[in-house]
């Protein structure tokens, strides 16, 4: 009987983990796009860049968790193994939550970062030696971020990928499909924090700019996901046989009802639903606050069932126990 | 004398294989491998409706394999590969990750609850330096698996391989595995 290495607690560290990648990557962007000289999205990159930190933090401390023997995961940074995914994606990790840390502390406003540092005993000096302000360097410390975001994206894909003893996994288009669910989960989810910020209503051309944003990632998701089946199904046979998971097998409904249909392709018609008027006919972008807030909470639903289907399934298909499946 | 190099492997008759588990138990006896975890164990195949009935009994373990997935994918370098061939886990080092069981393409390792950390057949490496061979190998009454260095011209799995068909099981792995079945 097989039984599961990997359970739920890796499934939602690799869905925080991209999703911090995606809202550092969509915050950064905000914060590059202007008009007229003046930055265009100032909100949504302040947004994004005090949330992207926390989901990766929170993921870590999970697979930490995680570990047979949790105390012992300094050894992780005793030694750098290029070989092996995990031991690079500790450190892209690490240095990308610390970048994202200091990003969003760039953003801190003034009298919260007062508030903050006032909290410190005055006699720990060095720790009041870090109450500087970071406003200035926003723009390199998000360039400095990019690459770290699009690497977390993407090595969450790489660790499944790299396994070549689960053929569901083991083809390099797992890679993009994780980046790009990533890269949609961060854009949906700045979309849904800004509708729900109380304080300050979000603002149409927000809603428009997130909502484009997270079109075009979904569709390069479609777009590396028709592959995969394509791809898979005139595979090896060891290949076609674990796509059989999603085709016909235990894990088919999760696949294409809940997560491409429900997680994916629903939230998709709604953002295009919105979107087209204005694109097409040139009408005045409207934006539901309603339709915004179902689309993005999809959009999240979809990106951790990717996830869930792939740590689970890919953990099944395996090449000397798939023939005995049927 | 220049130290000779040692290439240890198994070479396994599985028709001569009776289902008796003898080597299951006997490993578990040797290793203290805990209630529900195996080293190794006995395949079964089942073709047919009875009474045209057929049953093939496989055994199987690690497989020490030449390129093993499990040393490659390893963030710690717990799991690793002496010189002669043999695959192990340094205990103190193994963070409990299971990476090294998912990449495994035999499902050759279990995670030990009590120390919450992968264990996995040693080939009894440790009886091997002594001299002896693996506890399996020892106890099989029908002779099913034969242990041996491969690099030793006058062993006994050297002449198997020379004049016996075989095969390793999923080869296109690339992990290099060092069971051999004879056919
Ligand atoms: S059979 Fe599995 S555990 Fe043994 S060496 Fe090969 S990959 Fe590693
Ligand atoms: S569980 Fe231990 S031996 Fe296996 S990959 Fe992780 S650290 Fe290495």
């Amino acid at each position: 009987m097989h039984e599961f290495n990997w359970g739920l607690l890796i499934v939602v560290y690799l869905f925080l983990g991209g999703l911090s990648a995606g809202l550092f990557f969509a915050a950064g962007l905000a914060n590059y796009l202007e008009v007229d000289g003046q930055p265009a999205y100032p909100r949504i990159a302040r947004m994004g860049a005090l949330l992207a930190p926390w989901p990766v933090a929170i993921g870590s401390a999970l697979l930490i968790l995680d570990l047979g023997n949790w105390y012992r995961f300094y050894k992780l940074f005793m030694h750098f193994r290029w070989e092996s995914p995990m031991s690079i994606g500790s450190w892209l990790l690490t240095l990308f939550t610390l970048i994202a840390f200091v990003y969003g502390f760039a953003w801190l406003p003034e009298d919260w970062r007062q508030k903050l540092f006032s909290k410190v005993p005055p006699t720990w000096k060095q720790v009041h030696r870090l109450n500087v302000d970071l406003s200035g360097h926003r723009k390199t410390l998000a360039m400095i971020g990019f690459p770290f975001a699009i690497g977390v994206g993407i090595y969450t894909g790489v660790l499944l990928g790299a396994v070549s003893a689960r053929p569901f996994w083991n083809t390099n288009l797992v890679a993009q499909m994780f980046l790009f669910s990533a890269l949609s989960s961060g854009a949906a989810a700045l979309l849904l924090a800004m509708v729900l910020d109380p304080k300050n209503p979000i603002e149409t051309h927000e809603t428009k700019f997130l909502i484009t944003l997270d079109i075009v990632f979904i569709v390069l998701e479609l777009f590396i996901i028709l592959p995969y089946l394509i791809h898979g199904t005139l595979s090896v046979l060891a290949v076609k046989q674990a796509l059989w998971l999603i085709l016909g097998g235990p894990y088919t409904v999760v696949f294409w009802v809940f997560f491409l249909g429900l997680g994916l392709l629903t939230p998709l018609g709604i953002e295009v639903y919105e979107l087209a008027p204005s694109l097409l006919k040139g009408h005045a972008f409207h934006g539901s606050r309603n339709l915004a807030l179902a689309a993005s909470g999809l959009v999240l639903f979809g990106g951790f069932l990717l996830r869930y289907l792939f740590v689970y399934a890919g953990q099944v298909s395996s090449f000397h126990k798939m023939g005995m499946l049927h | 004398m220049a130290i000779k190099k040692k290439r240890y492997a198994l070479v396994i008759d599985s028709r001569k294989c009776i289902n008796c588990k003898a080597c299951a138990v006997a490993c578990k006896a040797e290793n203290e491998v805990p209630v529900g975890n195996f080293r190794n164990w006995i395949n079964e195949d089942r073709q047919g409706e009875y009474p045209k009935l057929r049953i093939d009994f496989e055994p199987e373990q690690c497989h020490h394999c030449e390129h093993p997935s499990c040393v490659r994918v390893c963030p710690t370098g717990a799991s690793w590969q002496r010189k002669d061939g043999i695959v192990l886990v340094n205990d103190d080092e193994c963070i409990g990750c299971r990476y090294c069981m998912i990449a495994c393409p035999y499902d050759a390792r279990y995670f030990h609850e009590a120390s919450g950390t992968v264990h996995k057949c040693t080939l009894c490496s440790h009886r091997i330096d002594k001299g002896t061979i693996p506890a399996c190998v020892e106890t099989c009454p029908s002779k099913v698996r034969v242990f041996g260095d491969l690099e030793d011209p006058a062993s006994r799995v050297h002449e198997l391989l020379a004049t016996r068909r075989y095969r390793v099981k999923e080869p296109q792995t690339g992990n290099g595995p060092q069971l051999y079945y004879l056919l």
